[in-house]
């Protein structure tokens, strides 16, 4: 009787129930789709049959088409610009903000808010929008300021070139918020006292960045870095309605790539290759980013 | 740097401050301008900022002759509904990874935010087929679940932040008083971490509200669309010569969050600045 009740109100007390919830969301909306994707990659199932069987002919036909080294190319082009243009941007405003937050200075909180409104805006808006701003007709606003300025304006949506410069810039105004925010709010956390000591030992601005803030930024630039790696690697909303993955496949990256292949052409089990190869590159991004880390603690 | 605040280094950053506000509000004007003008006038070179004269009327076209309310009217049930199941599954957890100590602890706190990482489009990909098979495409309901399952990493680690700021002897004298685990969470823990409830119910709306892939690809039906998917589907049936309507609608599909960012702001800030810090 004993053994009963206290197997009972162990049940009761036990911690499992915080979990629970979530755990059944987790287990069934992200470990079972990723085993699922794993899966179905080495079969040749599509939507439509039932039946499969298994075989690694998608991941042999993607490895053997130059379309996916071309869409890897101009994959690491837009995340390396992105990333850097973001971390920088991001930083030098940060940087502006701060300061004129310790100098009294007016206009932060305004300035602050009007980049913020880049990351609130979803990436399916941002995309129409600068396909409005970067088109070659009269309303296009971006050719219009360098007509300005006396050069030839340039075919943002229509060359191949051009066109991954387009996504570069979107998606960089788009993510400079999220970087901005995140050292601004790691900059905030040096103790003024130590740019005053510095200024006391004759430091120059440069030498304060470069011996104070860069140090101690050191762990936030870090997380910035992997979470916009990823970030930029994994989303494809703005490119969808900016250039729509074209001319051609011009700006199809990876994301993008993996999309139209399961949901455009119906290749279920040629995405689902796509899909873990994009996984597959996530993991090695992230191991790297916190080896990187590890090493220099 | 006492002494007058005009010094070269400060008139700098006033500059660049100016420089910030015109590149990057620059972009909201100017599409502020395109949805007020009449199709004759967006086509005229070189183009004005304010359209003379000024076309109130395309935000009536696009509400009475686009599914444009319908998509809001979608867009607030799903970002209702998901934030509401998004926080009563978290609060759960976050509390449970707040308060108890227990050996996979660690690689649990860290598997959470590693979810993070696996991006949507796995996700989707093999629910599409089996909510396919069970005949929950074009529905709400599949929606709303996949978009709270997407955002429980996050929110449990925000609300365990908040929840960890609590001190736990305040549990303990909850305790004495007879209060059993749960009811210190619902009486005690809870109006006291109200704002960062707040905050996460914040982002949550954010999130879901601009959320593309799950609904596009989750729902068929155009009546159903939320404005995130609605709004792309509106570009694919423009032309250049309806683009003054494209951009009315790309305006009335971020007023909402524009709006209720601009009058939080301060709040949502700060709240960012805490979490950052102790992530």
């Amino acid at each position: 009787m004993t053994r009963k009740r206290n197997f009972i109100s162990k049940a009761k007390g036990s911690i499992i129930w915080w979990f629970l919830p979530v755990v059944i969301m987790l287990t069934f909306f992200y470990l079972y789709p990723l085993l699922e994707v794993f899966r179905l990659s080495f079969t040749n199932a599509s939507f439509v049959e039932s039946d499969y069987s298994y075989t690694i002919r998608s991941y042999i036909r993607i490895f053997t088409s130059s379309s996916f080294y071309f869409t890897l190319k101009i994959t690491v082009i837009y995340v390396a610009a992105c990333v850097v243009g973001q971390l920088g941007i991001g930083q030098a405003i940060a940087l502006l903000l701060d300061q004129g937050e310790r100098r009294g200075l007016r206009g932060v909180v305004l300035t602050r808010t009007i980049v913020l409104m880049g990351w609130i805006m979803p990436g399916v808006i941002a995309g129409i929008i600068w396909n409005m701003l970067l088109s070659s007709s009269p309303y296009g606003l971006v050719n219009y300021i360098i007509r300005s300025l006396g050069f030839e304006p340039l075919p943002f949506l229509h060359s191949s070139t051009f066109s991954l410069v387009a996504i570069i810039i979107a998606n960089t105004w788009r993510g400079t918020a999220f970087s901005m925010i995140l050292q601004y709010a790691g900059l905030k956390q040096i103790p003024q006292l130590l740019y005053e000591a510095a200024v006391v030992d004759g430091a120059s601005p440069l030498q304060q960045y470069f011996y104070i803030t860069l140090p101690q930024l050191r762990n936030v630039i870090f997380i910035n870095l992997v979470l916009i790696t990823v970030g930029t690697f994994n989303t494809f909303e703005m490119i969808l309605s900016l250039t729509g993955g074209g001319p051609g496949i011009s700006t199809e990256v990876l994301a993008l790539r993996t999309y139209t292949e399961v949901f455009r052409s119906f290749n279920l089990s040629g995405g689902a290759g796509y899909a873990i190869i994009l996984f597959a590159i996530n993991l090695i991004m992230a191991l790297t980013y916190f080896r990187l880390i590890s090493k220099e603690n | 740097m006492r002494g007058s605040k005009l010094n070269l280094q400060n008139l700098l950053i006033y500059f660049s401050y100016g420089i910030i506000l015109i590149v990057f509000g620059g972009i909201f004007i100017a599409v502020l301008s395109l949805s007020l003008k009449t199709p004759a006038q967006i086509f005229s070179y070189p183009p004005k900022l304010i359209p003379n004269p000024i076309a109130w009327a395309n935000y009536l076209k696009v509400f009475q002759q686009s599914k444009m309310p319908i998509f809001l009217y979608n867009s607030i049930k799903i970002v209702f509904f998901t934030t509401l199941g998004v926080l009563l599954v978290s609060i759960t957890a976050a509390y449970g990874f707040s308060r108890f100590d227990f050996k996979q602890k660690r690689v649990a706190s860290f598997g959470i935010l590693a979810f993070q990482m696996i991006s949507p489009l796995i996700v989707i990909i093999p629910l599409y087929r089996y909510f396919n098979q069970l005949n929950l495409i074009n529905s709400h309901f599949a929606t709303i679940l996949t978009l709270i399952a997407i955002q429980i990493p996050f929110t449990t680690w925000l609300l365990k932040g908040f929840f960890d700021s609590i001190p736990r002897e305040i549990d303990d004298y909850a305790r004495i008083d007879g209060c059993s685990r749960f009811q210190t969470l619902i009486r005690i823990i809870l109006p006291l971490s109200a704002p960062g409830i707040a905050a996460a119910a914040i982002f949550n709306s954010l999130q879901s509200w601009g959320n593309f892939i799950i609904p596009f690809v989750l729902l068929e039906d155009t009546n159903l669309y939320p404005v995130s998917v609605g709004i792309y589907q509106f570009q694919s049936i423009q032309d250049e010569i309806t683009t003054h309507l494209l951009a009315a609608g790309s305006i009335i599909s971020i007023a909402p969050m524009v709006l209720m960012f601009i009058l939080l702001q301060r709040y949502i800030v700060g709240l960012l600045i805490q979490g950052s810090v102790k992530g």
